[in-house]
């Protein structure tokens, strides 16, 4: 809302100059630097910030085609796939992508920000021509070792009910050390399980 | 303080590119997919920047200009 106002009010000041062009004494200056300076800025954190924002959000991340079937199964809520379930869950919500596919480290969101530009070269360079039947086989996680850390966020793998299930005890250190990944098939399945090749190893979803 | 038209022309690009600096942001607003973030991110930066740039110059230079034709007034004034 901000961001609309702090918009029209530059647009209405800029416009307006445009269609009068006053001499270039003091109070045009000064009402320009409210229409190029203090109004667009503020439009612009504004905006930034709502932009940031709308980038956790699925139907972002499902704006790329390839990302299509992932979105769809994430919305379904009858699908029993771990990406729905989170979905369902209050805390993932709408942006169930972004917070199980973030980085959680130090600099996580700037990481996660530099990541996405990633995705985005490589949507540009190889995957826009992808079809949906090739990018099932084609897309998969860069380091698929390091999910057990971003489900650890809120499994933490220390709690009592958790150690209380026998398969979680005996594999409590391969778990963390990335070398049994949760989301695999032998375990919780894998979080989007229509994104695998026939027979591929560990191969899922994101470039 | 006078109007300066060689000024005007940077100040119509300025207020140009402010616009449309600001129709991205605003596309970014009501659309927030992948190419409206992105365009309204760089692309509208840019512009946005730019923009203010050429205010600043257009009002750094007409304060230049105003000094000098002081000094000159001056100058030229009878002792």
């Amino acid at each position: 809302m901000f961001e609309c106002v702090s918009a029209a009010l530059s647009a209405i000041i800029l416009v307006g100059y445009l269609v009068v062009r006053p001499p270039l004494v003091r109070a045009t200056k000064l009402w320009l630097l409210l229409g190029l300076g203090v109004f667009p800025i503020g439009a612009a954190f504004a905006g930034n910030v709502q932009g940031f924002e709308a980038t956790k959000e699925r139907v972002f991340c499902g704006s790329c085609h390839v990302m299509a079937l992932h979105r769809a199964d994430s919305d379904d809520r009858a699908s029993g796939s771990l990406a729905s379930r989170h979905a369902r869950n209050a805390m993932f919500g709408s942006e169930n992508c972004y917070v199980c596919h973030a980085d959680y480290g130090m600099f996580g969101t700037i990481l996660t920000k530099a990541g996405g530009m990633r995705h985005v070269w490589l949507y540009l360079t190889e995957y826009r021509q992808t079809s949906l039947e090739e990018a099932k086989t084609t897309i998969h996680l860069r380091e698929p070792s390091k999910m057990n850390g971003n489900c650890m966020q809120c499994h933490s793998t220390e709690d009592t009910l958790w150690l209380k299930v026998p398969d979680h005890r005996a594999s409590v250190d391969d778990t963390r050390a990335g070398r049994l990944g949760c989301a695999s098939e032998g375990c919780h399945g894998l979080a989007h399980p229509f994104f695998q090749a026939p027979g591929a190893p560990q191969k899922t979803e994101k470039p | 303080m006078s109007a300066r038209p060689v000024d005007s022309g940077w100040l119509i690009l300025s207020c140009v590119c402010a616009l449309a600096a600001l129709s991205l942001m605003m596309w970014q607003v009501f659309n927030p997919t992948v190419w409206p973030v992105i365009v309204a991110m760089s692309l509208g930066q840019v512009l946005g920047t730019a923009s203010f740039a050429a205010f600043g110059y257009v009002v750094f230079a007409d304060f230049r200009a105003q000094r000098r034709a002081d000094r000159k007034s001056r100058s030229i004034r009878p002792q």
